[in-house]
C-alpha cells in the first residue's frame, strides 16, 4: 500500500539537478550537432535554401571532384591515425614503464619535460617545427650535418611522400604525454603485492611487463586507443598552422578536418559552402560514431575489468 | 637440518630502526609462528627472509646457504600474502601455474603440480575462473596453492588469515594446519593474534618493537613466560597484573595471575565487586574491582550465577602466580 502511495510523486529535485548540466550541453554539443545534420539536407538554389534530400552526400561520394578529394582525405587520416597507434601510444606506455620504476631518479622532471609539448598551442608547434626542419633556415640541416649525417637529410615537410608522415610524428612528438600520463597512473594502480608476488616467482623486469603490468593495463590502453582515434579524426589545427588549409604540398597532408574547413568556408578561390561542409561534416560524424560503437560494443565488452 | 638461520639482523629504514638485532632459527618440518602488536616488524623480517628487503645487516641463511644477494625466486622459498595477491587476469590454475612457466618447467611437470594442488585444495570445481569470481576463503586457498606447487623448502605466510571472517578463519587454520602434515615442510607463519599463534606452532618467536622477546613452544611460553610483555600478550583473557597484589613484590613491580587461575572462594586474599559478567555458556568471565582499585577479570569454567554488583572473594595457588620487576623482567 505506501509502495502504492509513493510511485506517482514525481521527484523533481533529479529534474532541476540535472537541468543546468543538460541545458549546456544541449546549447553547446546537441543543437550545434543536430543543426549540422541538417544543414547538410539542404543547398542553395537562386540564394534560397531549399531541401535536397541526400543530394549533397550524392555529389561529396559520386561527384570525382569531390570523391578524390573525400577519399584522399580519408586515407592520409587513417595513416595519420596509424602512426599514432604504432608510435606515439607504444612510445607513450614504454615511457611510462620507465618512469614508474622506483629506483629511476629525477622521474618526475622527466614526465613534467615530456608533458609540457601537450599544454603548447599548435600553432607555435607547426610554426616552431616548421622552422626546425626548414631546409634554409632550419637546424635540422645544420645538426644532422654536424654528426656527418647530411645525407639523410630531406625537406621533409615539402615533399609529398614525406610530409604526412612528418607532421604525423610531429603530433606524436607533441602528444605522447598524454598516453604516458594515463599509463603512468594505470601502472601506479597495480597492488605492489601482485608485483612482489610476482618477483617472489622469479617474474621480474621485462617479464613482469608483458605477463603482469601489460596485461592489467589492457583496460586503459583500450581507452587510449579510443581518444586517439576520435582526436585523430577531428585533427586539424597542426595541419592548418604547419601547412595552410590547402595542406599541401598538393593535398599530400590533407585530412578530413582541413578538407572539412575549405569547403564551409572556402580558401582562396574557393567559395565556402556551408551546405556541402556539413555534408562532409556529416560523414566525419558517421566515421567517428562507427569507430566508437565497433570499439564499445567490440572490444570494450570483451575486455575483463579488473578489481584489485 | 636448519631450514633458517637468521643471525643479528638489523634492518632500519632511514633513521627508523624496525628490527634490531633478531637471531633465531628455524628447523627442518618446523611450524614456527611470528606473534607480535601490529608494527611491530613482523612483516618485515618476513620479507627481508623472502627477499623482498635487504637487511641493513645480519646474515640470512636458507638450507644451509648464505642467502643474502639471492634474489626472492632462487631462495627456495615461497610467499603467500595477506591480500592474496593473485594475478587478476588469470584462471585460478594459471595462477598457480605461472611461476612454473616462469622457471621454463616442462608443461607436464606444470599440470602434474597445479592439479595436485587444485585437489589437495578443493579447488577442481573453480579451476577456470578468474580471481574476481572466487569468495575470500577460496582465493587463500588459490594463494596458498600458487606456494604449494614451487615445492618450496621454506613456507611464508603473512596473516593470511586477517581478511577471512570469524568461521572461516578456524577452518582455514585447521587446513593450513593439516597442510603441514601432510607436505611436513617448514613452515612460517606471521600474525597479531595469539591464538593462532598458540594453536598453529610448534615454536612462537614473540616480537615487539623489532626485537625477539622470547622463542619456545606455545605451552613454555604460556607457562613461563620471560617477562610481562609475553605474559600478557599470550592467552585470553589476558593475564591480569596487579601492583597492589596480596603477594610481595619489588618496588614497582606487578603481580600476573592469569583469570582461569583465579577462583571463587568464600573466604580469600583478593576481594573485590563484579562491574560485568559475560557469560560464554562453556566459560564465565567475571571483570572485578578489587578493594586496590584495580580491575581484573576472572575466568570460571561453566556456567555461573554471580551477578554484576556483587562482592567477591578470589583465591589462587601461589606456584600459579609471576612476579615481575618495574622493567617488566620476570623475577623467579
Ligand atoms: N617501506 C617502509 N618504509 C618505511 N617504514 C616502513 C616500511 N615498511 C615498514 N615500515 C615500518 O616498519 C614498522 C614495522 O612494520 P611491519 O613489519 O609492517 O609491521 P607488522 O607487520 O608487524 O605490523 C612499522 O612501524 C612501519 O611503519
Ligand atoms: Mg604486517
Amino acid at each position: 500500500m505506501r509502495k502504492h502511495e509513493n510511485s506517482p510523486r514525481f521527484r523533481w529535485h533529479i529534474v532541476v539537478f540535472l537541468a543546468p548540466a543538460v541545458l549546456v550541453y544541449t546549447a553547446v554539443m546537441i543543437y550545434p550537432l543536430f543543426n549540422t545534420l541538417r544543414l547538410s539536407f539542404f543547398a542553395e538554389v537562386d540564394q534560397q535554401r531549399v531541401f535536397v534530400g541526400l543530394q549533397n552526400f550524392h555529389r561529396l561520394f559520386g561527384d570525382a571532384i569531390w570523391s578524390n578529394q573525400f577519399w584522399n582525405a580519408l586515407g592520409n587520416n587513417l595513416w595519420f591515425f596509424l602512426i599514432h597507434m604504432l608510435v606515439q601510444n607504444p612510445i607513450g606506455i614504454a615511457l611510462a614503464a620507465i618512469l614508474s620504476h622506483s629506483r629511476l631518479r629525477f622521474a618526475a622532471f622527466y614526465r613534467s619535460a615530456i608533458f609540457i609539448p601537450t599544454i603548447l598551442s599548435f600553432v607555435i608547434v607547426g610554426f616552431a617545427w616548421k622552422l626546425i626542419l626548414s631546409p634554409i633556415w632550419g637546424i635540422a640541416p645544420g645538426m644532422l650535418d654536424a654528426v656527418g649525417l647530411n645525407s639523410l637529410y630531406a625537406p621533409w615537410l615539402g615533399k609529398e611522400e614525406y610530409a604526412l608522415t612528418t607532421l604525423s610524428l610531429v603530433s606524436v612528438w607533441q602528444f605522447v604525454g598524454i598516453p604516458m600520463m594515463l599509463i603512468y597512473a594505470a601502472l601506479l594502480s597495480i597492488p605492489e603485492e601482485i608485483l612482489e608476488a610476482a618477483e617472489v616467482e622469479g617474474i621480474t623486469g621485462l617479464s613482469a611487463f608483458w605477463k603482469i603490468k601489460l596485461p592489467l593495463i589492457l583496460p586503459s590502453i583500450g581507452i587510449i586507443s579510443i581518444l586517439t582515434f576520435v582526436a585523430n579524426f577531428n585533427a586539424f589545427d597542426l595541419i592548418y598552422a604547419a601547412q595552410g588549409a590547402l595542406a599541401g604540398p598538393d593535398f599530400s597532408t590533407d585530412i578530413l578536418g582541413t578538407f572539412l574547413y575549405r569547403t564551409f568556408f572556402g580558401f582562396q578561390l574557393q567559395l565556402g559552402d556551408p551546405h556541402m561542409g556539413s555534408a562532409i561534416a556529416s560523414a566525419m560524424f558517421l566515421i567517428i560514431l562507427l569507430g566508437v560503437c565497433l570499439y564499445l560494443f567490440g572490444i570494450q565488452s570483451r575486455m575483463r575489468r579488473y578489481q584489485f | 637440518m636448519t631450514a633458517l638461520t637468521l643471525s643479528n639482523i638489523h634492518k632500519s629504514f632511514g633513521k627508523v630502526e624496525v628490527l634490531s638485532d633478531v637471531s633465531l632459527t628455524v628447523e627442518e618440518g618446523e611450524f614456527v609462528v611470528f606473534v607480535g602488536p601490529s608494527g611491530c616488524g613482523k612483516s618485515t623480517l618476513l620479507r627481508v627472509i623472502a627477499g623482498l628487503e635487504d637487511a641493513t645487516s645480519g646474515t640470512v641463511e636458507i638450507g644451509g646457504e648464505i642467502v643474502n644477494s639471492t634474489p626472492p625466486a632462487k631462495r627456495g622459498i615461497a610467499m603467500v600474502f595477506q591480500s592474496y595477491a593473485l594475478y587478476p587476469h588469470l584462471t585460478v590454475r594459471d595462477n598457480m601455474g605461472l611461476g612454473l612457466k616462469q622457471e621454463k618447467q616442462p608443461k607436464s611437470v606444470i599440470k602434474e603440480r597445479v592439479d595436485a594442488a587444485v585437489q589437495m585444495l578443493d579447488l577442481a570445481s573453480y579451476a577456470d575462473r578468474h580471481p574476481s569470481d572466487l569468495s575470500g576463503g577460496q582465493r587463500q586457498r588459490v594463494a596458498i596453492g600458487r606456494a604449494i606447487v614451487r615445492q618450496p623448502k621454506l613456507f611464508l605466510f603473512d596473516e593470511p588469515l586477517s581478511n577471512l571472517d570469524a568461521a572461516l578463519r578456524m577452518n582455514t587454520r585447521i587446513e593450513i594446519a593439516a597442510l603441514h602434515r601432510k607436505l611436513s615442510a617448514s613452515m612460517i607463519y606471521v600474525t597479531h593474534d595469539q591464538t593462532e599463534a598458540m594453536t598453529l606452532a610448534d615454536k612462537i618467536v614473540v616480537l615487539r618493537d623489532g626485537r625477539v622477546e622470547q622463542v619456545g613452544s606455545p605451552m613454555e611460553l604460556y607457562n613461563n613466560p620471560a617477562n610481562r610483555f609475553v605474559a600478557g600478550f599470550l592467552g585470553a583473557p589476558a593475564m591480569n597484573f596487579l601492583a597492589h597484589g596480596p603477594l610481595p613484590v619489588a618496588d614497582g613491580g606487578t603481580l600476573g595471575i592469569r583469570p582461569e587461575h583465579l577462583r571463587l572462594t568464600p573466604e580469600g586474599r583478593l576481594t573485590g565487586t563484579v562491574t560485568h559478567v559475560e557469560r560464554l555458556g562453556g566459560d564465565t568471565n567475571l571483570l572485578v574491582r578489587t578493594e586496590a582499585n584495580e580491575a581484573i577479570t576472572v575466568r570460571l569454567f561453566g556456567q555461573d550465577s554471580t551477578e554484576v554488583g556483587a562482592t567477591i572473594a578470589l583465591d589462587f595457588d601461589d606456584h600459579a602466580a609471576f612476579r615481575f620487576d618495574l622493567q617488566g623482567q620476570r623475577l623467579r
